[in-house]
């Protein structure tokens, strides 16, 4: 079946790589659809960067198979570099190049040439908003505006697939916006991307798609409410006080609904938090039962669950 | 407060210590002066105590550890303040309470300290000079131990004057060696031309000797009104203090900028004049011949991007100080030729001829190994490497692309040399042969020099590493040749010497010229082909290197 065919853009089937007796990579299976954004989320040495290796034929797998468009990653290396456009997490700025020369010079790396190649450049600056700085030394540009040179960069020979590693890291809150309102932008084009990010709220408002690695292994892959559903099933539910006294009283009620192991208590806070997968029924009667019980609750909230809950469940099971 | 209470020098002792380039450096030294005693070791069954044996051997000895030091020395202080200050260290350190007074004894005397500890491996070879009779302590062993620790203060302190103000590691290096370069071999330039000339000019010529501690070596190793020394008269008192002092001058400038200021330095964000300034754009064409400020085009087709990418990531590859410094090189040349021609100098074509080639070669030394050294180790260290791998482009347009940036500017250095030549060769027709050869041996030399810290620079992935290891390689080759040549016909015979001097083709090209102390070797065309033929391997090496680096892991 081709990638047109099933509509994946990124697929890896059975992805394993391993040095010696280290298994970096271990079966990884993942797909993306055109216009989708993956998110990639790991901790430290988990296997996203020898993944993302593979995928743009700088690394060859022990066993299995990464196709981007349907071309073989590590067969046809030299296609997909044209397929993909790749921004590491280390920026490999040239010191005494402007931005326009810095753009020039891997636009001529790729073989585009005269006008097109002027036009390209225009085009590429306009997108990611760096027409301003063209004529500006890349080292003197802050940390986001060379994460968005860098991008530029990838989109110069326009690629089916960009892949940025860590784009969001070090930028300031206004930069990580602008950041975020570009990704989504491209995506919107049609580009397919993924991102590995350890900014995960960040991500959660990008991603259709995430993929949950650890120690190599997949632990989770697909739309992000469906990770979240399966990763945190218990809802988490947050009780405010209003008197420190009332603490011993509340938690000794919980305990007879949830987990005492589960209870979270904040004495600084007055709160107490706790999961749980009672029914709303049942959740009514907790709240009346510690009326009754003379503890003057000022709230009752659920807590809403997100990407980094569902990642610490994740890094803690493995 | 001792010295082992400073956290800066315990430090630096630490990680120095610890680090396989000072364990090199120490065995390189030891290895180089057993080597050299072991050569000469009396085989008979009698010795005879009042010969000059050991004075033969204890000069080369003597020439050999004060260029380990020279070669040596300067690497690590040109490096450590601009390594720190990119690492945003320095900022920590400068934030701290350890004063700059502290911070500098730290650093310089962890130099100086394990600078002693290199010389002092060459201890038992100098002992065994001592033991084969004709060498003494008092009068040669301490002063040349001394010569040779002030030799390395000076070098440290010249090192850190120049790390503190340096914007790269590379850029450091290369300032340093030019300047021990201009203190140790170009201050003796003036005598050698205007040495003969009675007058006020001799005299400072005289005076400007006591920079290098050649003179000093030379009398304290008996070689004083030999065939290679025009008559230098300074002692090696004189060298120390001398060298102290320009020490203490160089450590007050750099403690005086080791304080938070030193930080706070603009990012040069570039600027291009618009059509407005159509006037001041004028100027800058007349003064630069091309304009600086003006957008650059784009890269043609026919062109190898990567060469264009060199050239302008160089601080000054850019066309405008190329055309400064070949216009620099063309003036300096000329004046040598017009020097001869006027007859201000009476030692005729030769020597100029000989003082020309000198020229080249130190500009040849000076920037060919830093040059080389940066095209894969800085591009690996600065993350550019990644990126590159990531492109179509192949390992051979990546490898013609940097190592002809270095091509092409040696060429224009040596090409802005050669009006001198052409000027020689209007005087003395016969020259016009010799002329040839000496431009042949040239263009081997800038091969050699290339594509050994290419290669070099292949396995190196750390950009200061990589030119201060390509330095000492280069140096060793062109200035180690030099020292046994200095020991020719005592102890070393013709014949070794000439074999010796066929990896050195700037020995080919004084020998083409007759320069005195070359006539007698033959070095041509066998010198082009050893010279070919290391450039040839070190490229062969460097393209399975670069295959390597770029394909899949």
């Amino acid at each position: 079946m081709t990638a047109v065919e099933n509509e994946f853009v990124v697929e890896t089937v059975g992805l394993t790589k391993r040095y010696g007796d280290f298994v970096a990579l271990d079966d990884l299976n993942i797909h993306v659809r055109r216009g989708e954004i993956l998110g990639f989320i790991g901790p430290n040495g988990a296997g996203k960067t020898t993944t993302i290796k593979i995928l743009v034929g700088l690394s060859k797998p022990t066993a299995g198979q990464a196709r981007i468009a349907g071309v073989d990653c590590s067969r046809e290396a030299t296609r997909i570099k044209h397929l993909v456009g790749y921004m590491p997490d280390k920026f490999g700025a040239y010191n005494n190049m402007r931005v326009r020369e810095y753009l020039d010079f891997f636009a001529a790396v790729y073989g585009i040439h005269g006008r097109q190649r002027r036009d390209r450049i225009d085009g590429v600056m306009e997108k990611t908003n760096t027409t301003s700085m063209q004529d500006k030394y890349v080292e003197s540009l802050s940390h986001g505006m060379q994460q968005r040179v860098g991008i530029a960069r990838t989109l110069l020979h326009d690629p089916q697939v960009l892949i940025l590693d860590e784009p969001a890291n070090g930028l300031d809150p206004k930069a990580r916006i602008e950041m975020r309102e570009l990704l989504l932008k491209l995506a919107a084009e049609g580009k397919t991307l993924i991102v590995t990010s350890h900014i995960l709220p960040e991500l959660a408002r990008i991603c259709h798609t995430v993929a949950i690695i650890t120690q190599g292994r997949l632990r989770a892959f697909g739309r992000l409410a469906d990770v979240m559903q399966q990763l945190c099933p218990l809802r988490s539910f947050e009780v405010q006080l209003l008197r420190d006294g009332d603490l011993p009283t509340a938690v000794d009620i919980l305990g007879r609904h949830v987990d005492t192991r589960a209870i979270e208590v904040s004495p600084a806070e007055l709160a107490i938090r706790f999961p749980t997968a009672d029914s709303e029924q049942q959740l009514a009667g907790l709240l009346k039962e510690l009326v009754s019980a003379g503890v003057e609750v000022s709230q009752f909230r659920e807590v809403a669950g997100d990407l980094e809950d569902a990642f610490l469940s994740v890094a803690r099971d493995a | 407060m001792t010295l082992l209470s400073n956290p800066i020098y315990r430090r630096e002792m630490l990680s120095r210590l610890r680090s396989w380039k000072t364990g090199t450096a120490v065995i390189a030294v030891a290895l180089l002066s057993s080597t050299l005693v072991l050569l000469r070791w009396p085989a008979d069954a009698t010795v005879d105590l009042v010969s000059r044996g050991a004075v033969l051997i204890f000069r080369p000895l003597a020439f050999a550890m004060a260029m380990a030091v020279m070669m040596l020395v300067p690497a690590f202080p040109a490096t450590c303040l601009v390594t720190e200050r990119q690492a945003g260290t320095l900022a920590l350190l400068l934030a701290s309470p350890v004063t700059p007074w502290r911070l500098y004894v730290g650093k310089m005397m962890s130099n100086v300290v394990l600078s002693a500890l290199m010389i002092s491996v060459g201890l038992p070879a100098l002992s065994a000079c001592f033991a084969m009779g004709g060498v003494t302590w008092l009068d040669h062993i301490v002063p040349l131990l001394l010569v040779l620790l002030t030799m390395a203060v000076q070098y440290s302190a010249i090192g850190l004057w120049v790390s503190v103000r340096a914007v790269s590691t590379d850029a450091a290096l290369r300032w340093t060696y030019g300047l021990i370069l201009l203190g140790s071999v170009l201050s003796l330039g003036p005598h050698v031309l205007v040495g003969n000339i009675a007058g006020g000019v001799a005299h400072a010529a005289q005076r400007l000797t006591v920079l290098s501690p050649l003179p000093a070596l030379q009398r304290l190793t008996g070689s004083t009104g030999g065939p290679t020394s025009p008559g230098w008269e300074s002692s090696w008192q004189v060298f120390v203090l001398v060298a102290c002092a320009i020490s203490l001058a160089f450590s007050w400038a750099t403690i005086r900028r080791l304080n938070p200021i030193l930080l706070d330095r603009p990012r040069p964000t570039g600027r291009i004049v618009g059509r407005g300034a159509a006037q001041a754009s004028w100027w800058r064409r007349l003064a630069y011949l091309v304009d600086p400020n003006k957008r650059t085009p784009g890269i043609p087709r026919w062109v190898n991007p990567i060469m264009v990418k060199e050239f302008r990531t160089r601080r000054f590859g850019r066309l405008h100080w190329l055309i400064r410094f070949v216009s620099l090189c063309a003036i300096v040349s000329l004046l040598l030729t017009v020097l001869a021609s006027l007859g201000t100098v009476s030692w005729g074509v030769e020597r100029i001829a000989g003082s020309l080639v000198l020229l080249q070669v130190a500009l040849l030394l000076l920037i060919g190994p830093s040059l080389g050294a940066n095209l894969i180790a800085a591009e690996i260290e600065s993350g550019g490497w990644q990126i590159l791998r990531a492109t179509p482009i192949s390992p051979w347009r990546v490898l013609s692309g940097k190592v002809m940036s270095v091509v092409w500017t040696m060429m224009l250095v040596l090409l802005a040399t050669l009006p001198g030549y052409a000027v020689m060769s209007f005087i003395q027709p016969t020259l016009s042969g010799q002329v040839e050869n000496v431009i042949i041996s040239l263009l081997v030399a800038m091969s050699m020099v290339v594509s050994i810290s290419a290669c070099i620079s292949g396995f190196m992935r750390s950009a200061a590493t990589a030119t201060a290891t390509a330095y000492a390689v280069v140096l060793s080759l062109f200035a180690g040749t030099m020292v046994i040549w200095l020991a020719r016909g005592r102890p070393f015979g013709v014949t070794l010497v000439e074999r010796i001097l066929l990896f050195n083709p700037a020995a080919a090209a004084l020998s083409e010229m007759g320069t005195p102390g070359f006539e007698q070797y033959r070095l041509t065309p066998t010198a082009w082909w050893v010279g070919l033929s290391i450039s040839g391997g070190c490229l062969v090496i460097l393209g399975w290197r670069l295959r390597q680096l770029t394909r899949p892991d």
